[in-house]
């Protein structure tokens, strides 16, 4: 393929403008092609195979029966199904917060002080982080005997007796969205501060000559200049945090009873636990239906300029 | 600018690096701690620091073979993104038919949860004849959706005149990018090798599928297999935690400078 | 170096890279294992194939070992990919879904081929892996609930000795619970809580195996009473959200003053609790006698290429030179009556109290609950167990809860 290419480039000096064109659509799909072959057997065909699944009944030892919508139909009186798609948009909910404490952050670091790079590491250090590690860690930290959150709300007698994190229907969702904004919270920041410093000073000095004060201008110019980057945090966060599989399974398992069961865990534990790939397959479809439409939205909300991360 | 009190900046800024470094001090002190780790109140200074779970976890698992891996794939993984992404965002610079369907298409692939496509990832793959493999565990993660955008991006702030002028030198688009665009992508790059890096070093579920032979596992596989008979029980699975993260961080450390601010200034140079 | 040498050889490295490790080193009588989570004896694993190797030459043994969460993800994939591994160690009553879904062979013809092979076993925890009247497999080590109790704490509530009911345990766990202390707590994966509701005359299923028939005023009665000793602290509520180390470790910190699981949590809290001695903690059956079995066993894959080599090598892990070695390392029993004789006479000298934690699991074998040969297990014990948490955890009211619970059973059921 790069030797083609590269013949497709030579040849392109002496030709004519009409076989120019076509010869460029060649060799702009040619640059394409590696990475839509790639999606294309990993993405794909995979979602492809969700999608035929989702309307069979199917094991790894039944042969597969046509069962149009009965999947689809089963859902709609799942409880657990419910429950876990409730707190997959919970956790979605969730990403403003971080991007809000991120774009704080952003704004500060930003500033013209000094050490503004060591700031700038030590809030981004826990991003590079290996999620299961992360888990762990923050386990450790939430733990009931000697965790280090405790220990502290026990010295400070803000509670009695220690709070059961990871195993109490009220704190565990909140747990696992806390462990997970830590995580996230200095990738937001350097793609906001990347918004931030791509926004032209003359427009701040403009807009101080004509007397808006600090919050006006931030209003009036930053958040503005600055939507497609908080689209592309919350896209990724959402993701991100949706698909935080590792982070779940390691924490909590999905548990206390259905407390932390999010749509991925619950795709995963259908599969591979009560063996129904069939069900699994048409939650799968569900799930990627219900991705899409977010994303769709947050790009009409964001001005409709989705992939332009850095520039208008 | 005018001026304004410094302090309260640093004030937060301090608390907010404070909350965020403070689990890592957590984990570095239980992987040192000399006494029972369940001891209530615990210690905020290790008494009688040792390196004993160090040593323990060195022995109980091939670490070496586990860390060569996990380079070994990480390594495949960072070459084919910067390589694959930079013609895809390149091309997605260019008009042509269909782009806006390509668009469209990576910008769902994006919505398919890997933890539904094992099944069927896992047949490819072995069709391809790649299970258990360096290539077969670094391949699915060959091209990212999100660094092609980065590449994107960040062509597209190249100014137009730039690539006419080197047209008008008789440069081919393959020299245009490699010779004209990447320099001027500096920043693309480096987010490209620091993200495809974290994906790849931290993945879980697909080596745990794909790898059958014990010399392929990888570092993640190591921590979850330590975390099972381990439970939590003894200050060696964080050792293992603090030697799972240290090599990352020290990179990230090292490279910081290009990386950052290569990702934060490279965009407003173009 | 020209473009063109430089893609020959990124195509050759790339052809090294991809031939799989295990393809690379082929015989013609190849075994893969599968087992579950002990990756730590790889020493054992080790030893024990070499000798088998030597009188079985010609014999390449591949292990794999998993991680219990992900083993039945690693065998799905397998399988449908064609490459099961041939012996499987399974933990629980997974096989016997596998086993009603044609994926197991069914060992009856060796076993009666062989009579003395059966002998070898305890006939209660052999039997435990039989369904549709075939043996699906060979035990390779066991283990059953037991009620383990903090005797400094009995005796300072003024309680003589274990509770002999279910309303026993309920009135001595009020008893023990005062501010951090609490009285009681239970495992509660898998069926482990069972015996609860055993020792209660509780049912789940009618004798068709298909109709629920739990949903009964004295169930609600028995959710009653749990529910209501915990919420006034008397059972520790971990019992019902805690997975294996909570619970286990909440005991060690003796603040308990009874748990109910198997033996391997006596080796778990030992080696937590430092206060554990023969004088303080005392182990026994629960009321009734009823107990819960959570058993490792081997099964071997239908599409084994190699059976009888399959079977020869379980007949040698499991037989009694190396079921005893196992047995020994580990202290754990086996299944196997000689390894289970050889380490109980070793415990009983050197820790008396461990002895006493295994003895309780050969007794009253014939009472053992919870463990319904049920293909459809994993679908039923998610469909049923949220809502008994949610009863004892006072989130529902216990009879709406049955109700509920009834409901999503017979969906599952209907289904299968």
């Amino acid at each position: 393929m790069v030797t083609a290419t590269v013949e497709a480039g030579r040849r392109h000096r002496s030709s004519f403008i009409a076989r120019k064109t076509t010869r460029q659509a060649v060799l702009i799909w040619c640059f394409l092609a590696p990475s839509l072959l790639i999606f294309l057997l990993y993405r794909i065909l995979p979602l492809a195979w969700n999608v035929i699944l989702s309307f069979q009944a199917w094991s790894p030892l039944r042969p597969a029966v046509w069962i149009g919508f009965d999947n689809y139909d089963e859902m709609l009186t799942d409880e657990v199904f419910w429950q876990s798609l409730w707190n997959t948009l919970y956790i979605i909910g969730s990403a403003p917060i971080g991007i809000a404490i991120a774009l704080a952050l952003a704004l500060l670091v930003n500033a013209d002080i000094r050490g503004r790079d060591v700031y700038r590491t030590a809030i981004f250090l826990s991003y590079p982080l290996m999620t299961v590690a992360v888990a762990i860690i923050w386990r450790w930290m939430f733990d009931e005997r000697v965790g280090l959150i405790n220990y502290v709300a026990r010295s400070l007698h803000l509670v009695d007796s220690p709070i059961q994190f990871l195993n109490s229907f009220t704190w565990a969702l909140p747990s696992v969205i806390a462990a997970n904004i830590w995580q996230m919270l200095g990738f937001y920041m350097i793609i906001l501060l990347t918004g931030l410093q791509n926004i032209p000073g003359n427009l701040y000095e403009a807009a101080e000559i004509d007397g808006a004060n600090a919050f006006r201008r931030f209003l009036r110019i930053t958040l503005p200049l600055l939507k497609p980057s908080i689209f592309l945090c919350f896209v990724i966060g959402m993701l991100n945090s949706v698909t935080s599989f590792d982070l779940v399974y390691v924490m909590t398992g999905g548990g206390p009873g259905r407390a932390t069961e999010i749509l991925v865990t619950y795709i995963y534990k259908l599969g591979f636990v009560q063996t129904r790939f069939d069900y699994a397959a048409a939650v799968t479809v569900v799930f990627f239906i219900m991705l899409i439409t977010i994303a769709w939205a947050a790009n009409r909300f964001s001005g409709g300029n989705a992939g332009a991360v850095e520039r208008d | 600018m005018r001026h304004y009190p410094r302090w309260p900046i640093h004030l937060i800024l301090l608390v907010a690096s404070f909350i965020m470094l403070v689990p890592f001090y957590w984990v570095l002190k239980t992987s040192v701690s000399g006494e029972n780790i369940f001891t209530y109140p615990p210690n905020i200074i290790p008494r009688n620091p040792h390196l004993f779970y160090y040593v323990d976890v060195w022995y109980a698992i091939p670490f070496a073979r586990y860390f060569l891996n996990s380079v070994i794939v990480s390594v495949l993984t960072i070459a084919a993104n910067v390589i694959f992404n930079a013609m895809a965002g390149y091309a997605l610079t260019r008009g042509f038919r269909g782009k806006n369907l390509v668009l469209m298409l990576f910008l769902s692939c994006m919505m398919v949860p890997f933890q539904a496509t094992i099944i069927p990832a896992y047949l490819i793959t072995g069709k391809l004849g790649l299970l258990d493999s360096y290539l077969g565990l670094a391949l699915p993660q060959f091209s990212t959706i999100i660094c092609i955008f980065v590449f994107k991006a960040s062509f597209d702030a190249v100014p137009k005149s730039l690539i006419d002028a080197a047209k008008i030198d008789g440069l081919s688009e393959w020299r245009i990018i490699w010779k004209v665009m990447m320099p001027l992508a500096k920043s693309a790059m480096a987010t490209n090798i620091i993200l495809s890096f974290i994906w790849s070093w931290n993945n879980f579920l697909w080596p745990l599928i794909m790898t059958r032979s014990a010399d392929m596992q990888t570092l993640p596989l190591g921590l979850s297999r330590f975390l099972s008979y381990q439970e939590d029980t003894t200050g060696a699975l964080y050792a293992f935690c603090v030697m799972v993260l240290a090599p990352g961080i020290l990179l990230f450390l090292l490279a910081q400078k290009e990386f950052i601010q290569g990702l934060t200034s490279g965009a407003t140079k173009g | 170096m020209d473009r063109r040498t430089v893609i020959k050889g990124g195509l050759a490295m790339a052809g090294v890279l991809a031939a799989p490790a295990y393809l690379r080193a082929q015989s013609n009588k190849k075994i893969s294992m599968l087992t579950w989570n002990i990756a730590d004896q790889e020493a054992y694993f080790k030893e024990l194939f070499a000798d088998f190797t030597k009188d079985n030459p010609g014999v390449e043994i591949e292990w794999l070992d998993k991680k219990g969460p992900e083993l039945p993800a690693f065998y799905q994939t397998q399988l449908v990919a064609g490459t099961a591994p041939d012996i499987i160690d399974l933990q629980g009553m997974i096989w016997v879904e596998w086993a009603a879904n044609g994926a197991l062979l069914d060992m009856s013809p060796m076993l009666e081929k062989e009579p003395a092979v059966a002998k070898l076993y305890n006939p209660d925890y052999l039997s435990g892996f039989v369904y549709d009247k075939k043996q699906f497999a060979i035990p390779f080590y066991v283990a059953k609930t037991l009620l383990y109790y903090n005797k400094t704490m009995f005796k300072e509530a003024g309680l003589s000795g274990p509770p002999k009911s279910f309303d026993e345990i309920i009135n001595f766990s009020q008893a023990m619970a005062k501010g951090e202390k609490t009285g009681f707590l239970t495992l509660n994966f898998d069926w482990l809580y069972w015996p609860l509701m055993r020792m209660n005359g509780v049912e789940l299923l009618k004798p068709d195996m298909r109709t629920p028939a739990f949903n009964t005023p004295e169930t609600a009665a028995v959710l009653d009473k749990l529910a209501k000793a915990t919420a006034s602290g008397g059972i520790n509520k971990i019992a019902w959200t805690g997975r294996w180390v909570e619970p286990n470790g909440a005991f060690a910190s003796g603040n308990v003053g009874m748990l109910q699981a198997h033996s391997a949590s006596y080796f778990f809290v030992k080696g937590q609790g430092p206060w554990v001695n023969p004088d303080t903690l005392g182990a026994t059956q629960a009321p009734g006698n009823w107990s819960t079995p959570t058993n490792h066993a081997f099964v071997i894959s239908k599409s084994s290429k190699n059976p009888e080599v399959a079977w020869a090598l379980i007949k040698h892990m499991t037989g009694n030179k190396w079921a005893t070695k196992f047995a020994l390392s580990r202290r754990i029993l086996t299944g196997n009556v000689e390894a289970d004789n050889t380490v109980l006479a070793k415990m009983k000298t050197e820790d008396p109290l461990a002895h006493a934690v295994l003895q309780t699991q050969i007794e009253h074998t014939d009472k053992m609950t919870g463990n319904w040969p049920l293909p459809n297990d994993a679908q039923v014990k998610d469909a049923f167990w949220p809502e008994i948490q949610n009863a004892v955890l006072g989130r529902k009211d216990s009879k709406t809860a049955l109700a509920d619970a009834e409901r999503a059973v017979t969906r599952v059921m209907r289904r299968s």
